[in-house]
């Protein structure tokens, strides 16, 4: 079937993943499991990844920058057509929201595994979103028009109230956005937000909204049939965040009860439905201390976080998103979605939380992932893997389920004790000290709470210093008499002074 | 033989000179110490209690991971520990260095030569990964060198700005 607002569905066998990294594991795993052929695409950075590995064919696209390889359109419908794949998955970020992609799919008769061309466009522009879903009855947090000039924005802000946030029409992800809590910093942070948005978007034009202090960002995950059925699959609780990127999310939400749950679900229904929405999607709340709910924005695609909605609902979201893309109806009605326990993941990133959370780069030397019942990592890493700025620094998503949020948060405690990353920084540390606060325990958390009231230093846990002293010792040790056994075999009686120097020489 | 090392602010001298034994600070415990084949991995009992740890050696620390904690061990054995007395080298150096942590573009330098700063005041705006990062004065100070202006692109672990420890230290610093 061809819609045409740019929606095609039918039967595939053989799918492109437009994507690399944890993600486009997770597709192709879906894929396999679904008997589905997969092809993967790499740069030249990425030949030994396991993405490619995996996958039953693999092409190169071009150099390492995102902009020469898996950002170039052409390229990907060109090795589609050449390996015949009917259908292709973008995975989240690079191409997944690009409306242009999706019809470039369409008119070449692929199947693009995500919604129509027109939906995307429609929530891409977060101006246009607000008035389509205000129109179908769905609340919105005030705020001014886009394409003001500075000095319009200064006076309309007055109107709205600070704090406020500046917000880049083509942002995301947090960039080319800006809060504001003084009238004299808002002209310095309508440039940076200019700035920061025509950099990564090429577009400045910007808009205020209102900032809903005390906030919380729960999101509500829907799946759409292309015969008109939409259901939601419960919240997922977002707020801990740091510049706008989330850090780590669960499933259910502390705040969100049965009652919430269905109105914020009928409401993102309802915003779905209004722009004839197809496949996977999500609708990002911000919640006030009062519960009401605002939209936020929908992300028209596959997001990172969509494993702990699998964990309590049973449901595999990217199974289904192939399911629906083949044409076929959802095998789910509302009724059928239940929540079941408590999940919660945490982003692996590679940053150093105890230096500003800078980024990380360099080559993971040593990767052990934690194992065992109720704990799942999705990773695209691996021994010699290198983090580098073209790619994020995200290594993997550990996510841990359970019966009651107790036992998720004492799992994910060991799961993280468990886990080894070596050769770059990781946040690790911040994931334990956060799961052991008591404002985390207690739920008792916003938006602003990582940025505003976390500190690295509230760590009371134990640390280790002396075995860390005799792990190191042991360590030089052993490797001075390995290689002053490779110098000089058989001259065990030389002493030990002369082995160490034959070791120095060696090692200079 | 002796080793002489330094975590966290923490000293311990160990002797390592059976393979069962290990004498930490004048305590004596049994160990049995082993590396795995993956690489860095190692296992330790030490009287029967059992650690992993991932122990690679970088720079001139060794760096050991254990129990999702990352620490930066220094080892000195004892010839290198005596050679370091006599000469009276402390261990500080560099802790007035600002280095690009990864390639990057200066997106703006908020202070110049000169300007007394605060540890964590920010002294560069670094745009990598997409974001905007804003790198922090490791140590109170002053200003003594800026190496490079808004615009440029830097390679990682180049050297931005030096912050000299006290008010009274500026002088010219040798070139490396």
């Amino acid at each position: 079937m061809k819609r045409e607002d740019g929606l095609l569905t039918q039967k595939f066998d053989k799918l492109l993943i437009a994507n690399r990294g944890e993600i486009a594991m997770r597709i192709l795993r879906a894929c396999h499991e679904l008997g589905i052929q997969t092809v993967a695409v790499y740069s030249d950075a990425d030949r030994n990844a396991p993405h490619v590995r995996y996958a039953n064919e693999a092409y190169n696209i071009g150099p390492a920058p995102a902009r020469e390889s898996y950002l170039v359109m052409d390229k990907l419908i060109e090795v589609a057509k050449r390996s015949g794949a009917q259908a292709i998955h973008p995975g989240y970020g690079f191409l997944a929201e690009r409306a242009e992609f999706a019809q470039k799919c369409v008119d070449n008769d692929i199947v693009f595994v995500g919604p129509p061309a027109r939906a995307i466009a429609i929530m891409g522009d977060k101006q246009e979103a607000r008035q389509t879903v205000k129109a179908a009855g769905v609340p919105i947090v005030p705020g001014t028009e886009p394409g003001l000039n500075d000095e319009e924005m200064v006076a309309a802000a007055d109107n709205i109230g600070y704090p406020l946030l500046v917000k880049a029409v083509a942002g995301g992800g947090g960039k080319g956005m800006r809060p504001v809590h003084r009238a004299e910093d808002l002209p310095d942070a309508i440039a940076a937000a200019r700035r920061e948005a025509l950099a990564a978007f090429g577009d400045d034009v910007v808009y205020l909204e209102k900032m809903i202090t005390e906030a919380r960002h729960i999101e509500i995950q829907l799946l759409a049939d292309s015969h008109g059925n939409t259901i939601y699959l419960g919240e997922r609780e977002c707020s801990l965040q740091r510049r706008h990127q989330k850090l780590i999310e669960e499933s259910p939400s502390f705040v969100v009860d049965e009652d919430l749950r269905r109105r914020m679900g009928e409401v993102a229904v309802a915003a779905a439905e209004a722009v004839h929405y197809a496949n996977a999607g999500t609708i990002e709340f911000l919640v006030d201390k009062d519960k009401n709910f605002y939209f936020l924005e929908m992300n028209t695609r596959l997001q990172v976080e969509h494993p702990v909605t699998e964990l309590v609902t049973g449901i595999d979201i990217v199974q289904e998103m192939l399911r629906v893309a083949r044409g076929r109806k959802l095998r789910f009605t509302q009724e059928d979605v239940t929540l079941k326990g408590w999940a919660i993941e945490c982003r692996i990133n590679a940053e150093d939380p105890y230096n500003n959370y800078l980024p990380s780069t360099g080559t993971i030397t040593t990767v052990r992932v934690p194992t065992g019942p109720g704990v799942r990592v999705d990773t695209g890493v691996f021994p010699g893997y290198e983090i580098t700025p073209f790619y994020d620094s995200m290594i993997s998503k550990l996510i841990c389920y359970g019966e009651t949020r107790g036992e998720v948060v004492l799992r994910m405690r060991r799961a993280l004790q468990e886990y080894r990353i070596m050769g770059v920084k990781t946040n690790i540390p911040f994931h334990q000290i956060m799961v052991e606060s008591h404002r985390f325990l207690t739920g008792q958390f916003d938006t602003s709470f990582v940025e505003t009231r976390f500190s690295m230093d509230e760590d009371d846990g134990e640390t280790h210093e002396m075995e860390a002293a005799i792990l190191a010792a042991l360590a030089a040790h052993k490797q001075g008499l390995h290689a002053s056994q490779i110098v000089a075999p058989g001259e065990r009686d030389t002493s030990n002074w002369k082995w160490l120097s034959r070791w120095e020489r060696l090692r200079r | 033989m002796k080793y002489y090392t330094q975590v966290n602010n923490q000293d311990f001298e160990i002797d390592i000179d059976h393979e069962d034994e290990i004498t930490v600070n004048g305590e004596t415990y049994t160990i049995d110490f082993q590396t795995l084949a993956e690489a860095g991995l190692t296992s330790l009992l030490i009287n029967n209690r059992s650690l992993e740890g991932a122990v690679e050696e970088r720079g001139d620390v060794w760096e050991v991971l254990m129990l999702g904690k990352l620490y930066a061990v220094k080892v000195q054995d004892e010839r290198s520990y005596r050679l370091a007395q006599a000469r009276g080298v402390t261990t500080e150096s560099g802790g007035g260095d600002v280095k690009a942590p990864m390639p990057g573009m200066i997106i703006a330098v908020p202070v110049s030569v000169g300007d007394v700063v605060q540890k964590g005041d920010k002294v560069i705006i670094l745009e990598s990964m997409k974001m905007e990062n804003e790198l922090r004065a490791p140590r109170d100070g002053v200003v003594v060198q800026v190496r490079t202006e808004p615009g440029a692109s830097v390679e990682k672990d180049q050297l931005l700005v030096v912050i000299s420890e006290e008010k009274g230290e500026i002088e010219l610093e040798v070139e490396e």
